[in-house]
């Protein structure tokens, strides 16, 4: 009895032991990832500009802009910031024609760029800086100059 | 991304309860009638620990989530293969690693809050030199070397501690670098200090441990030390005090013969490194299955030779998954050093990621006859309480040099 148990389970640990292992490496992968290519890449991104340590939740350094993004505390955003100060569905970034627009969802604590905040529409440019909640992201587009 | 990235760190964190709650079950399939109470509470609330631990962690620590989710990995399989070769020493080892963790924590904090570790290698010396005098005077001997000393029921080995104080002491000095090279005899001051430390182990007879000190102080001295040919000199005289040991200690000698030819010694000296040589054979790719095979032939089979029982019952795949493990362990380590702006801990990150990686590399490569043995444990999988807390204290100080440091960067930043 027990030694088929224990046959079948040799293997299942071993798979299991397998998995561990590919899950924490594909982890890294997407970590390592997500440092290089946005950091040196000439594409579209959102920096922080907060010292990451200084936050009390869980933020990247870049966030790379593709399409439409939107930023926001919900779990179904493509941005997820666990900041009580930032609305559920807090703004979004649309790109058109290589260019990148900011649109606020009606927000309670609003979005700024360069310290105003905004009520419409807004293009972004290279440099601009971005405040939502207690964040500042600073946008980045390479090829805009 | 961030979404993805979100359901992905639960995947690691509930294969681990996955294995095991799996190993639990498989215990009480094996032995239903021998489980008491206070064992079935102490395993379940260390599953509970260890998937609290790994939660809490990726809240309050704005570092590496990695690490200490790969260590729970190799704990949880040496636990398992510990529990099945003697109960009672699993239990103890399941204390132990609960004890383990809440250092962890503790370190983690102290390191944090307190400011200028780099300023206090004296400080280091003198509680290492304390220490080794401590085991000279109180040691009792063991395997042919004196390196445990015997407080009433509980026996520690000092050296686990030293280990250490040692990357901090290196550390202090190459992060204080300028400061020590304008002194007279400056540049002799590290030197010195782990020299004396090894005459300290010459006279434990604790080979092993000389090992690990000297790798970790060369490779440590080559990537920093400025005078080149200090770090010839340095290899040299480990050359010429490694021959000096072949020739002053018997063990030394028997122990490379054995490694030469076991077979020879089949019945006597080499009985136990033949024996974890068949253990290993007879597992195959996928081993007997736990609680199938042998591995109580191997004498001390539960902390040197921890890996050939877990090869035999559950696999050479098993074994090769540790290893695969201690080498993301390692890279991460060394992933940390570099992205570490504080020259400090930058030091300590890399000594640790190299003591960790030596370790299992002797032990590993000595169970597997491919370099002489030296018994040493296997950080966080052998059996064994003090290695299991000072490498829990590694891996605290691991954790905090993860982060990025409130350090005014004008001093640090500089020789980078």
């Amino acid at each position: 009895m027990y030694n088929i148990f224990s046959l079948i389970f040799k293997y299942i640990f071993i798979i299991i032991i397998y998995m561990f292992i590919l899950s924490i490496i594909r982890l890294i992968y997407l970590d390592i990832k997500g440092i290089d290519t946005y950091s040196k890449d000439n594409g579209v991104y959102l920096k922080l500009v907060n010292r990451k340590d200084s936050l009390p939740f869980k933020v990247k350094e870049y966030y790379p802009l593709v399409g439409q993004i939107t930023l926001g505390r919900g779990n179904d955003n493509q941005i997820i910031l666990k900041d009580p100060y930032i609305s559920k569905k807090h703004l979004k970034i649309v790109e058109d024609e290589g260019k990148f627009y900011l649109e606020d969802l009606n927000s309670s604590n609003g979005t700024y760029v360069n310290g105003e905040r905004i009520m419409d529409v807004v293009e972004l440019k290279n440099g601009d800086r971005i405040r939502v909640g207690q964040v500042e992201f600073l946008y980045v587009n390479r090829e805009q100059g | 991304m961030m979404l993805n990235k979100k359901v992905n760190y639960r995947m690691p964190r509930n294969l681990l309860v996955l294995f095991e709650l799996m190993a639990l079950l498989l215990l009480f399939i094996y032995d239903k009638e021998n489980i008491d109470k206070f064992t079935l509470i102490s395993v379940i609330s260390l599953i509970f620990i260890i998937y609290i631990s790994n939660f809490v962690l990726l809240r309050i620590s704005t570092g590496d989530n990695y690490i200490f989710l790969i260590v729970t990995m190799l704990i949880s399989i040496g636990v398992v293969m510990i529990y099945r070769i003697d109960s009672t020493l699993g239990m103890k080892q399941v204390i132990w690693i609960g004890m383990g963790i809440l250092v962890f924590f503790i370190t983690y904090l102290l390191i944090k809050r307190i400011k200028g570790w780099e300023n206090w290698a004296k400080l280091y010396a003198i509680i290492s030199i304390g220490l080794f005098i401590a085991t000279l005077i109180l040691g009792t001997k063991r395997k042919g070397s004196i390196n445990w000393i015997q407080i009433g029921r509980f026996s520690f080995q000092p050296t686990e501690i030293i280990k250490i104080l040692t990357i901090f002491i290196i550390s202090a000095y190459y992060s204080n670098y300028e400061k020590y090279k304008e002194k007279k005899y400056g540049p002799y001051y590290l030197m010195g200090i782990i020299y004396i430390f090894i005459a300290f182990l010459f006279l434990q007879r604790d080979l092993g441990t000389v090992l690990i000190f000297y790798s970790v102080f060369l490779a440590l001295q080559f990537i920093y030390e400025e005078n080149r040919k200090l770090i010839l000199f340095n290899i040299l005289l480990f050359v010429i005090s490694g021959i000096a040991g072949f020739f002053l200690f018997d063990h030394v000698r028997v122990r490379f013969e054995i490694w030469i030819d076991p077979w020879k010694y089949i019945d006597n000296k080499g009985y136990q490194i033949t024996q974890s040589l068949f253990a290993i054979a007879t597992g195959g790719f996928f081993g007997t299955g736990i609680g199938l095979g042998h591995p109580d032939f191997i004498p001390e089979v539960h902390t040197d030779f921890i890996f050939s029982a877990i090869c035999e019952e559950m696999g050479i795949f098993t074994g090769i998954g540790i290893i695969m493990l201690f080498l993301i362990l390692v890279y991460r380590g060394f992933k940390i050093a570099i992205n570490q702006k504080d020259k400090f801990f930058r030091i300590v990150a890399l000594g640790i990621s190299i003591l960790f990686g030596i370790q299992s590399f002797i032990i590993f490569g000595g169970v597997l006859k491919m370099i002489p043995l030296t018994g040493i444990t296997i950080p966080f999988v052998s059996y064994g309480g003090s290695s299991m807390i000072s490498s829990f204290i590694a891996l605290g100080i691991l954790q905090v040099a993860s982060e990025e440091l409130d350090v005014e960067e004008k001093r640090y930043g500089e020789g980078t």
